[in-house]
């Protein structure tokens, strides 16, 4: 797990393909799920001051993948997030997180031999707590963040500064993070292998207008450790990774419709290879009643890894140069599309239900150029909140 | 040869103590059901003449008189115990029909406080035996009361070959059957591409650790990871030889590719018993497979492509 710099700059959004890569398919599923969890990764409000409202928020949700004939892997997955306030100038965050997956036959597979039958059921554990101090317009916030899986372990810290311009129409950030990952694979190919990443983050938020925002962020990683998958026959990855990306939004208020425009590209460069481009637009709709309707429409794209090699394993190749036949390192292009209706209601309560769908394809590449021999890979999700200010 | 106009259907259900799926293409879910309804019933039959835990399968009625009258069998039982029997010979009674009774002294079901003695193991040996047992093309009787019978090692495989019979003769061309990780296949995939089928890891139970494509043929996995229990730091598993009454311990699992999931079954077993020698044996029946060691390490000839999970 990464910990993601928060804040007036969100962190990067995107597709499980320029993840940081975990240990195996079922994490896979994990990263689209998480994507799709607020809960996780809190949108914060650009005022560099201490929130008077503390917040309660409990999400579920249900994650299911499939590919042509075959239905893969199951999701299921609570969280709960809080935010209180402390006194007039500190604010505590906390979210945890528990994920029970089950799937059949991972991608690329169509069964499964093995001596018990059938299946897979997993758990994961991760929780992230996070303090906020409010000064004369600044905020500094220290946070920390773990996750637990059988084979898989991550501890992370962060450091963020924020400041505000004297008009409020400017924010800065400055964020870095440390992360280190345990693993311990229970095959016994990765045994007590680490990895530490470095992440530097800096952001500026503007106000254009009453109506109008647009933030931008630079963000560089620099991981250094076991990168490979100890379940993947003959993976081997570089071991070390620098990711750069520069995520932009815009944001827009338009009173005739009483609606907001949210656009925002995404362009990442990895060391690995796997490049990629992000852009999405999201409408965000008030309704009577205390309803919105969010319906949002994201397009993913990226390279393959420089070391990614279409099945079959190429003859002539030496074992243990890199070399990774995983799909979310090939070359494809993704479509998401989903819509989210919330209403308000009386004495700060919101609830939301949500709806998003993903597919996956090699022929959906910007510029063609896909990997070959890639099945069309889709999955879903429905989410449901609720939240409380008190 | 790519087949349009087919749609997956895929059906899960129990039987035997595990899950298994049928995957059938078909024009229209009419066609599916009716072929996966039948196949599904023949292995729950097959389940329920053989099956030990019921008083009225032909095992619990052979059980029943052990040591007193011998007991009329169908033809179908006498063709598993003439396979029963070959696998008896070809592992050189390592594999055999009425080791049951070691499951007396060896409980996998909870970690023992002790592992049985010499002499208890020595006693249950006593009841096994395949060569004392008197059968022909019409019946069968067990020598000594307290001697069992269990079909457990070749029944499911059976089914699944069976299965697929079925299948293809209600006119499914492309079709996958998974009787608890026994792998049977018919034809290729719609698109004229090859099965594949991942080979489940046998330390990590999300993992695959090598892919293996499979046209017209089947593939079996067995491994010590399915039940055993942990005593002083080793391992003992369900793998029992015949000959010693005790577990083998040789490699984490053997897949086998073979033609019927019958034969990969019996393979993959048998050449857990054999241990060290199961390279020798495998290379003998000119099997492909791949065998994980204790070690992790890996052996074998399968045309696997690589480990993709």
């Amino acid at each position: 797990m990464r910990l993601p710099l928060r804040g007036g700059t969100a962190a990067p959004v995107g597709e499980a393909g320029p993840e940081a890569p975990r240990i195996s398919e079922r994490s896979a599923a994990l990263i689209a799920a998480a994507l799709a969890l607020p809960g996780i990764l809190p949108s914060h409000a650009h005022a560099q001051t201490a929130p008077d409202e503390g917040v309660v928020a409990l999400r579920y949700l249900d994650y299911r993948d499939w590919q042509p004939g075959a239905r893969r892997m199951t999701v299921r997955n609570p969280s709960l997030y809080a935010l209180v306030p402390i006194g007039s100038s500190l604010a505590f965050e906390g979210s945890v997180i528990y994920d029970a997956m089950s799937g059949a036959s991972p991608l690329y597979h169509d069964t499964l031999s093995g001596a018990s039958g059938l299946g897979i059921t997993d758990y994961r554990t991760a929780g992230d707590a996070r303090l906020t101090k409010y000064i004369d317009g600044n905020a500094l916030a220290f946070g920390v963040a773990g996750s637990h899986e059988r084979d898989y372990r991550s501890r992370a810290a962060s450091f963020e500064w924020r400041r505000a311009s004297a008009d409020r129409n400017t924010t800065f950030a400055v964020g870095v993070a440390a992360t280190r990952d345990s693993i311990d694979s229970a095959n016994g190919v990765a045994k007590n292998r680490h990895r530490e990443t470095y992440d530097l983050l800096l952001g500026v938020t503007q106000v254009l207008s009453r109506d109008s925002l647009v933030e931008s962020s630079l963000t560089w990683s620099d991981g250094r450790g076991y990168y490979s998958d100890p379940y993947k026959l003959l993976d081997t990855r570089p071991d070390r990774r620098r990711i750069f990306a520069w995520l932009t939004r815009y944001n827009r208020y338009l009173p005739s419709p009483d609606a907001t425009l949210r656009v925002a590209y995404r362009y990442l460069d990895d060391s690995f290879g796997d490049g990629s481009h992000m852009v999405e637009a999201s409408w965000v709709q008030t309704l009577p009643r205390g309803f919105t309707l969010t319906p949002t429409l994201r397009y993913y794209t990226q390279g393959a890894a420089d070391f990614y090699h279409d099945p079959p394993f190429p003859e002539g190749s030496v074992q243990g140069e890199p070399y990774t036949a995983d799909t979310r390192l090939s070359a494809y292009g993704a479509f998401t599309a989903g819509v989210r209706l919330a209403r308000s209601f009386p004495g700060g309560v919101t609830a939301d239900v949500a709806l998003t769908f993903y597919r996956q394809r090699a022929g959906w590449r910007a510029g063609g150029g896909g990997s070959p021999g890639l099945l069309e890979f889709s999955a879903r999700w429905i989410e449901f909140g609720l939240e409380k200010r008190f | 040869m790519p087949s349009a106009g087919l749609e997956a259907y895929r059906y899960a259900f129990a039987a035997m103590a595990s899950r298994h799926e049928l995957q059938a293409w078909a024009p229209d879910r009419a066609q599916a059901d009716a072929a996966a309804r039948a196949a599904i019933a023949d292995v729950l039959r097959i389940e329920t003449k053989y099956t030990r835990y019921r008083d009225t399968s032909v095992t619990s009625a052979i059980n029943r008189h052990a040591g007193g009258d011998e007991v009329p069998i169908d033809a179908e039982t006498v063709a598993l115990l003439r396979y029963a029997d070959r696998c008896h010979a070809l592992s050189e009674g390592r594999f055999d029909l009425t080791s049951g009774v070691l499951r007396q002294a060896w409980d996998f079901k909870r970690r023992p406080s002790r592992l049985p003695t010499d002499a208890e193991i020595a006693a249950l040996l006593e009841r096994v035996g395949w060569s004392r047992v008197e059968w022909d093309d019409h019946s069968i009787r067990l020598p000594l009361a307290g001697m069992e019978l269990d079909f457990g090692g070749i029944g499911k495989e059976y089914a699944a070959d069976r299965a697929a019979a079925i299948l293809r003769e209600c006119g499914i061309a492309h079709a996958l059957v998974n009787l608890a990780g026994d792998v049977r296949v018919i034809g290729t995939r719609p698109d004229g591409a090859p099965w594949r089928v991942g080979i489940q890891h046998p330390r990590e139970r999300a993992g695959v650790i090598a892919t293996v494509e499979v046209v017209e043929g089947a593939v079996a996995t067995s491994g010590d990871y399915e039940r055993y229990f942990e005593f002083d730091g080793r391992r003992y598993c369900h793998l029992l030889d015949a000959r010693t009454g005790r577990p083998v311990g040789h490699w984490q699992s053997v897949s086998v590719v073979a033609d019927l999931a019958t034969l990969a079954g019996s393979y993959a077993t048998l050449a857990m018993l054999f241990a060290a020698d199961a390279p020798a044996f495998l290379a003998g029946q000119g099997a492909h497979y791949l065998a994980i060691a204790a070690d992790g390490t890996m052996a074998g000839n399968l045309p696997f492509s690589r480990g993709l999970s």
